[in-house]
Order: C-alpha cells, then structure tokens, then sequence
C-alpha cells in the first residue's frame, strides 16, 4: 500500500510540473486556465491516493469534493473574465494585456 | 492496471498543453478527467469517481468548449515554437529528478494506520460541515462574479465606472 502511495505521488509530482510550465510558458490565457486544471488534477490525486494509503478514504473525498466545488467556481469566473477581457482586446494573447502597466 | 491509468492520464494532460489548437486541448483535458475518474475508482473512492466525471469532464469542459466557441475568431495565439524542444527535455528532466526522489523514498515512510472515520454522508455532514458553507460561498461569489462581468451597460452609459 505504501509503494502505490509512492508511485502515486511520483505522478502528482508530474501532472504539478505539467500545470506549471503551462502556466510558465504559455501565452493563451485559455492554456493557462488549463494548467491550473492540470495542477487540480494533480492535488485531487494527491488527496485521494493519501487518504487510501492511510485508510481514511471518505475524509479525503469529502476534501476532494470540496476541491472540485471550487476549481468549478474558479474555472468559470476566470472564463467569463476571458470573454469579457476578449471583447475589449479582439484577442487572447497574455502578453498583449498591458492596460495596466505602469 | 494502476499504472496505465496513471499513464493515460499524464499522456493526456501533456496533449491538452502541446495541441496548438484549443478545442483539441479541452478534449484532451476531459478525457485525462476521465482517466482520473477511472483511477479514483480503481482506489475504491466512487464518491469522488463520480463528482470527477460529471463535473470535472462534464462541466468544466463544456465550459472550456463554451468560452473557445465564443473566442474563436481572436483565438489564434502564436506559441513559441521552442515548446517542440524545451517541453520534451523539461519533461525529461522532471521525470529523472521524480524518479530518483520517490526510488529514495521506497520503503522510507512507515506505514500509518488511520482510524476509520464511517460513512462517507458522515464524514461530509457531520466532520466537515464548515466545508460545505464554504463551498456554497464559493458557488455564490462565481455566480455573482459572472453575473458582474455580463452585465449589460444601461443604454444612458450612467454605469458606475
């Protein structure tokens, strides 16, 4: 039980490590919305595999419950946020946002 | 069984950073949803399988498709065509240093028995009731985030700025 928490967790680590080169290196804010949802993914892993490892797997889903709830709320702020910000801009490209730089 | 889940899911959240094209790329994510579903399912949490699939590969991705649809005429975004290499040796490197940590941490943790903590309705109503008023919070202040950002103008142009 201990090695498959161990296996699990090495694939955490490279869904995390996915999540933030997307986040690092790409310029599509669609793309980046997509690795903060790599990087839920990673922590939604994290947690369940933890809670079986230490057999206390309701807890850890009632966590990963709570976790989704919230990455769906984030997920669609920030999607309306790039529409809305779309429309002004006629494009999706981060690093074309500079209205607010001084 | 494990480990080609695992697998499926990490060759699948690659995709959906390297496509070039958009509603691939949300495509790719729904479905390395549905390879983490599978694996929540092969550890035996269903609750958590279930909430994965549905809400995770349904409706994040049908908010995905929803957003690309309305953006699709500014969608193109030229990437950096050095994501072809540098992505590959950062992968490659991530994978080596991931190995030799976890290789080092085989049979080093103790194994720790956690009291059972009953049912799952139990557990979510009764241990972790602060949770679920956060999470109605959190649905509450997205709904009125997206209400805020689609709000029409009045048609005097009298809105506060």
């Amino acid at each position: 039980m201990n090695n498959l928490w161990i296996l699990n967790m090495g694939f955490v680590a490279l869904l995390i490590g996915i999540g933030l080169y997307c986040l690092l290196a790409m310029k599509n804010t669609v793309k980046l919305l997509i690795g903060v949802e790599i990087i839920a993914k990673g922590v939604t892993l994290a947690l369940v595999a933890s809670g079986y490892a230490r057999d206390n797997l309701m807890l850890a889903q009632a966590m990963v419950i709570t976790v989704i709830v919230i990455d769906v709320a984030v997920i669609a702020t920030a999607l309306a946020l790039i529409i809305s910000i779309n429309r002004h801009t006629k494009s999706l490209d981060v690093s074309k946002l500079t209205q607010l730089k001084g | 069984m494990h480990l080609f889940l695992l697998i499926g899911l990490v060759a699948f959240s690659i995709m959906a950073v390297l496509s070039r094209d958009l509603l691939k790329s949300a495509i790719s994510l729904a479905v390395a949803s549905i390879f983490l579903a599978l694996v929540f399912f092969h550890l035996g949490a269903v609750y958590a399988g279930v909430f994965e699939l549905s809400v995770v590969a349904g409706l994040i991705t049908v908010l995905f498709i929803t957003a690309i649809a309305l953006t699709r005429n500014d969608g193109e975004v030229a990437e950096s065509k050095r994501h072809r290499i540098v992505f590959p040796l950062f992968f490659l490197a991530l994978a080596v240093l991931d190995i030799l940590v976890m290789r080092k941490l085989l049979g080093q943790i103790p194994a720790i028995q956690g009291a059972g903590s009953g049912t799952f309705s139990q557990v979510l109503w009764n241990q972790r009731t602060f949770d679920l008023v956060g999470q109605v919070g959190a649905i509450f202040a997205g709904v009125l985030a997206v209400l805020a950002l689609f709000r029409h103008d009045s048609p005097k142009g009298d809105s506060h700025e």
